[in-house]
């Protein structure tokens, strides 16, 4: 079992991750699929942290978990922000934001 | 007596005003700009004539890395330039005391601001502190018309600034060029003019430099064809702020042409000689023709000004001293001529239910004889009559054209015509003929009368004695010229004698 | 005292009598001492002027010549203008003429612009003119005299369009004034041309000294300078082709039309080419285009006054027409004769500008001929006025006039070789004069009396009209404004009217004794030391033979008289033979009516033109190209910008893939990088 496998999990669940965020159209499961990556990160970050044998990975993975749990507040935040106001839940059509 | 104190004593008393509330800051504004009138009169007075080279010298090194001085001098090209400038500001200063505005505070420190900027362009004798004062010249203004203007004010500010502003940053790439291109044989480098006037620049060099120096100050006059910025800009400036703009800001670009490129890039000079006497007979042209198709009183005094700088741009390139004399006693001349006339066209106005169009006017003079009669005399001031000053700026500058391209003289000589055929439409349109319909005539009040008698009394009095500002003006006037004059083999008049001779440049030209 | 001080006095009065009246002259008490003040003024500088006259001839004739400078006006780099007045015979002559005259018309207007609202601004036009004048006519140097000659023009223009309420009176000011600019460029390009390419130096006698040395004769630069100086001439003196103005001037108030488009200010060209005649003597193609030129007109302007209807406008074509001959002599070398033309016409022009005003006066403002008739016995003292003046323009024997177009015409057919055809057009030029000047006279005295006219002899009111009008176009007036004022004046009910025409009249009648052949030479003999270098006019002087002189005397005697009597079988006799004759030869008759059709060409080939180009270059130049630069330079900027910004569409997910894919690139980059 070597750091290898690890990082290959980790890229193959950043991959699925990637691609849902580029196919799906509901804010909740983009915002699902961010959390795929950011964990797929973590995943790789904590490989190799135990491949140099320092804990800076780990460390590191926390506060990327710190990140990703404010970032799915305010995103979860915003999603019942549109419910309310009764928006379409479709980031194709939330499209007002443009140069 | 120090020259900053000449240059930074507007932006004193303006800073002191904004200071001191809305109450003060007129008066206060209006005593500064009369200290500085003051001040001026005082270095007219003190000058010694003889000299060919500047007087009253300040010179500290400011920013020594980049060789930048804060160097100041008074000579023969600058000295009324100076007077003009502190004379109009505190004419349009008083102008503006006796109306009311929109944050007062503010007003007058942005004229007290430009009023220092425009000294300083005049005064410094370092490339890089004329560019930045050049610059700077365009800040105040661009606030005072977008905030206190009329008529679409924020897209002339912004239309003037930016066509400006492209040929000030092409002047900054050809100064910063200059002062590289300069560090002679001591490897050190200095903007100061009197330094850059002792290294020569090869000739490809100095053509590409006169190119980008020329497109400023083409632009800031304005010649044609770069005059674009012209008619909304001044339809939208508040009257005291366009009589300054009309008066001074355009002879800054004109002093920019004696003062730096004509002693710096001679042999360019005589290179683009024809080029650039083609665009000013053009600018002749073409502001007179359009100047008799307007009906906007502003419009018409706008186009005649670009007549005018034509003619003063002709007598620059004629290159010889005749021709630059006639350019120095111009500028003053038009200075105090479109002022005034501004400032007439503000009383006219008033008189024809707000409207400055000459179609709305008509037999004004006929119970405002004393208005008739100040109108009267500057519109034949402007139209260059003979015993006017303005004649004997066009007689010298038309000389010394006559001199160099003869045929360019007698073209020049149809813009004299044109200019008594429109100034006379504006004056009889808005005075004479029958009443217009929204016209209630009346007498110049006081308070009109004190702003513009002085500069009538001003130009009357250089008409009498034009000597006056000649003398004064010669030995610069020759110097500058003296090396393009030699290279176009233009020494002196034929059979002239001897006092004729221009002072040559002797080594180190300036102290 | 010395003859420059009592000029300095001469120059200072009118000008302290202009700006007294501009500035104090409204709160004066009386209703015309402004009036009476102009007056004096000018008469003292006339004294002054006769003191001057008298100082001069205590010195010997080879020491007549004095200069005086005021200041330094502009002397520098080569340009040495200063403020000289040069004091010999010819400008001393000069000053007599021009301030003698105008102290009567001074004295004449006290009476003419009485009730008018402008009267104090009058009087101080009036005075500048004066002043003006003078200023031309002492001048020593360039630059003075084209200041007074500028400054006439704007006297001139001032006056043209003094009642400023109507649109005939401004729009015959600029086109006067404009014309003066043409001529104001000319003198001074001419003077580039003679100074700048010759003398050196702006200073007459300098100038004159050096002209020998400086140019070969009939050197190019000096003859364009001399022929730019004739231009400056043609325009001020009416000359063709630059004599437009002239009769449109007419639309200020008579005296004016008398003081300054008939005495004065017209012959301020002949002055100029007698002043520099060494010029012209060593440039003789340019004056020979002088000569050619002053003969063309006088001959043109007799052949239009013969159809005007307006009495100023005939008076004014006379005018043209006398100037004519007075350049035509001047430019031949004829100085003397030129200038003594200008004496006695001074006197007559002006005095039947002044009785004209007197007629016009007593049809209530009305100046045209058709209107007119039979006022011989209503207005008898001006009706002599006429005969007096119209005799001595018609060179009727023995008037003023006789003796100095005789003067002139002689020594022209004196010189020989082609100046015969200008002594053939002269004298067909003098019975045109007779023609036109009878025919004026007759139609408004003689003949059936018209309703003002039977109203005046009855009554003794002068006619006054219900409506005030425009003579010109006969468009109503707002005289409720008070100008032109509601008053009309004729010379037998007023004495300063009186006194100044008779003086005239009988200069006009006696001025000429002064020169007759023969007998004394007065004018010659005072005028010779300002003439004593020059050869050409010794020999012109002594060109004609006595039985040419005499030759021409009859000739003159017999044209006139029969001039005269020719108008009275036309106008008096037979009226249907002038409209017979005008059927018969319509279009001479429309070619003269519309006075040759120079206003129409100027129209079609200056101001039509100018004003398309104008229109062009404000509604189509300006728009496309000035405005195109600003505004395409935005429009550029604009549509690279909107380039820019299609790739912010709003598509979250479009971003979304761009960072990932911009992700991978780097990626791969650095990958390819490390190996």
């Amino acid at each position: 079992m070597t750091v290898a496998w690890y990082l290959v999990v980790s890229a193959l669940i950043f991959c699925v991750g990637a691609a849902g965020v580029l196919v799906r159209r509901s804010p909740l499961v983009i915002l699902l699929c961010l959390e795929l990556m950011l964990n797929a990160g973590n995943l790789a970050l904590i490989a190799f942290s135990r491949m140099t044998g320092t804990g800076d990975g780990q460390i590191f993975a926390i506060i990327v978990m710190v990140v990703a749990a404010c970032e799915v507040v305010v995103g979860l935040g915003i999603i019942v922000a549109l419910y309310r106001r009764r928006l379409p839940i479709d980031v194709d059509q939330l499209r007002r934001l443009h140069g | 007596m120090a020259l900053s104190f000449l240059l930074w004593a507007p932006l004193f008393f303006a800073l002191l005003g904004a200071l001191l509330g809305r109450r003060m800051a007129p008066k206060v504004a209006l005593f500064g700009s009369a200290v500085t009138l003051g001040m001026a009169i005082y270095y007219i007075a003190d000058f010694d004539t003889g000299k060919a080279g500047l007087q009253h010298v300040t010179d500290t090194v400011w920013i020594a890395a980049l060789g930048i001085h804060y160097k100041l001098g008074v000579d023969g090209l600058n000295l009324f330039l100076l007077t003009l400038t502190t004379l109009l500001w505190c004419v349009a200063t008083l102008y503006a005391y006796f109306r009311s505005w929109d944050r007062p505070q503010l007003f007058f420190f942005f004229m007290g601001l430009a009023e220092s900027a425009v000294l300083g362009a005049f005064l410094s004798q370092d490339l890089a502190l004329f560019v930045a004062f050049f610059d700077l010249m365009l800040v105040p203004f661009y606030f005072l018309i977008g905030t206190w203007g009329g008529r679409k004010r924020v897209q002339a500010t912004t239309k003037l600034v930016i066509y400006t502003l492209v040929g000030s940053l092409l002047m900054l790439a050809a100064a910063i060029a200059t002062g590289v291109e300069s560090v002679g044989n001591s490897g050190q480098i200095s903007f100061a003019l009197s330094d850059l006037v002792r290294v020569g620049l090869p000739v490809g060099t100095q053509e590409w430099i006169f190119l980008l120096f020329a497109a400023a100050f083409l632009v800031k006059m304005p010649a044609f064809p770069v005059h674009g910025w012209l008619p909304d800009g001044y339809r939208a400036m508040p009257i005291p702020v366009v009589a300054v703009f009309s008066a001074v800001l355009s002879k800054v670009a004109a002093y920019g042409f004696i003062r730096i490129v004509l002693p710096l890039f001679p042999q360019a000079a005589v290179h683009f000689q024809e080029l650039l006497l083609l665009i000013a007979l053009a600018s002749i042209l073409y502001g007179s023709i359009m100047a008799f198709t307007q009906t906007d009183l502003r419009l018409i005094v706008g186009f005649s000004s670009i007549a005018q700088l034509g003619f003063i741009t002709l007598g620059i390139f004629a290159l010889n001293p005749q021709g630059t004399q006639g350019a120095l006693l111009q500028m003053v001349n038009h200075g105090l001529v479109t002022a005034a006339l501004f400032f007439i066209i503000a009383v006219l106005a008033a008189r024809a239910g707000g409207s400055e169009d000459v179609r709305d006017m008509g037999g004004l003079a006929f119970r405002a004889p004393v208005l008739a009669a100040l109108f009267l005399i500057v519109a034949l001031a402007t139209l260059a009559m003979p015993g006017s000053s303005n004649f004997m700026g066009e007689f010298y500058i038309l000389l010394g054209v006559f001199e160099s391209k003869l045929v360019i003289a007698c073209v020049a000589f149809t813009g004299v015509v044109l200019a008594s055929v429109y100034m006379l439409r504006a004056y009889i349109g808005a005075m004479h003929n029958r009443v217009g319909a929204k016209v209630q005539s009346r007498e110049l009040s006081l308070r009109d009368g004190i702003v513009v008698a002085p500069l009538v009394l001003v130009i009357v009095a250089i008409a009498v004695y034009p000597q006056l500002l000649l003398k004064r003006q010669q030995a610069s006037a020759q110097a500058a010229v003296a090396q393009t004059a030699l290279l176009t083999h233009q020494l002196a008049l034929p059979r002239a004698t001897a006092q004729t001779a221009p002072v040559l440049p002797q080594g180190g030209q300036t102290p | 005292m010395s003859p420059t001080t009592w000029a300095w006095i001469c120059l200072a009065l009118p000008l302290a009598g202009c700006l007294f009246n501009a500035f104090v002259g409204r709160h004066l008490p009386g209703e015309r001492t402004a009036g009476w003040i102009g007056t004096l003024a000018i008469g003292l500088s006339f004294v002054a002027a006769v003191g001057a006259f008298v100082a001069l001839m205590g010195h010997s004739p080879d020491d007549r010549t004095f200069t005086s400078t005021a200041w330094d006006y502009a002397d520098s780099v080569g340009v040495n203008a200063k403020l000289t007045i040069l004091i010999d015979p010819l400008s001393v002559y000069m000053m007599l003429v021009v301030s003698g005259v105008s102290a009567l018309i001074h004295l004449y207007s006290c009476v003419y612009v009485w009730k008018d609202r402008g009267f104090v601004r009058y009087f101080a036009y009036l005075n500048f003119f004066v002043f003006s004048m003078l200023l031309l006519v002492m001048a020593g140097n360039f630059v003075p005299l084209i200041i007074g000659w500028a400054f006439v023009g704007a006297a001139s223009y001032m006056l043209i369009s003094f009642w400023f309420r109507r649109t005939t009176a401004t729009r015959a000011g600029i086109k006067a004034f404009v014309i003066n600019v043409i001529g104001d460029v000319g003198l001074v390009l001419g003077t580039y041309f003679i100074v700048f390419r010759g003398s050196g130096s702006l200073d007459f006698l300098d100038t004159f000294k050096h002209v020998q040395a400086a140019f070969p004769p009939n050197d190019s630069d000096l003859v364009a300078g001399c022929i730019l100086l004739l231009v400056g001439a043609f325009a001020k003196s009416a000359q063709v082709p630059l004599h437009t103005w002239l009769p449109d001037a007419m639309e200020g108030p008579t005296p004016v039309s008398a003081l300054i488009h008939a005495a004065t200010m017209v012959t301020a060209g002949v002055y100029l080419i007698a002043r520099m005649h060494p010029l012209f003597e060593d440039a003789t193609a340019a004056a020979d285009v002088g000569t050619v030129v002053g003969c063309a007109t006088l001959v043109i302007a007799a052949t239009i006054a013969l159809s005007q209807t307006d009495i100023k406008r005939v008076i004014a074509y006379s005018t043209m027409s006398q100037i004519g001959y007075m350049i035509m002599a001047v430019s031949a070398s004829a100085y003397a004769a030129g200038l003594f033309h200008l004496f006695t016409h001074a006197f007559f022009k002006a005095l039947l500008f002044m009785a004209a005003g007197s007629i016009i006066g007593a049809m209530g403002g009305e100046q045209s001929l058709d209107k007119m008739g039979g006022f011989r016995r209503a207005l008898p003292f001006t009706f002599a006025c006429f005969l007096a003046g119209g005799l001595a323009l018609s060179a009727f024997p023995l008037f003023s006039g006789y003796f100095s177009k005789d003067d002139i015409l002689a020594l022209i057919g004196g010189e020989g070789g082609w100046h015969w055809i200008l002594y053939v057009l002269g004298y067909l030029g003098a019975f045109l004069t007779a023609l036109y000047t009878f025919r004026m006279i007759f139609r408004a005295f003689l003949g059936p009396e018209c309703k003002e006219a039977r109203e005046l002899r009855e009554t003794g009111h002068i006619a006054h009209h219900e409506h005030p009008f425009n003579p010109e176009t006969y468009e109503e007036e707002d005289t409720d404004v008070g100008f032109p004022g509601p008053g009309h004046y004729i010379a037998e009910q007023q004495w300063p009217m009186k006194v100044a025409m008779g003086t005239l009249a009988i200069g006009a009648i006696f001025g000429g004794l002064i020169q007759v052949p023969f007998v004394d030479d007065l004018v010659n003999v005072y005028l010779r030391p300002d003439f004593v270098n020059d050869p050409t006019y010794e020999k012109v002087i002594n060109g004609p033979s006595d039985g040419l002189v005499i030759f021409g005397l009859i000739l003159s005697a017999v044209i006139a008289i029969g001039g005269i009597a020719l108008a009275y079988v036309i106008w008096v006799r037979r009226p249907s033979i002038a409209v017979a004759f005008r059927e018969r030869f319509r279009p001479l008759y429309e070619l003269s009516f519309h006075k040759w059709w120079f206003d129409e060409l100027y129209d079609a080939v200056f101001v039509r033109p100018g004003a398309t180009v104008g229109r062009w270059a404000s509604n189509v130049f300006e728009r496309v190209v000035i405005d195109g630069l600003v505004n395409g330079t935005v429009s550029v900027v604009r549509a690279g910008s909107s380039v820019v910004r299609g790739a912010q569409d709003g598509f979250l997910r479009v971003y979304a893939a761009l960072l990932l894919l911009g992700l991978a690139l780097v990626a791969l980059w650095f990958l390819l990088q490390s190996t």
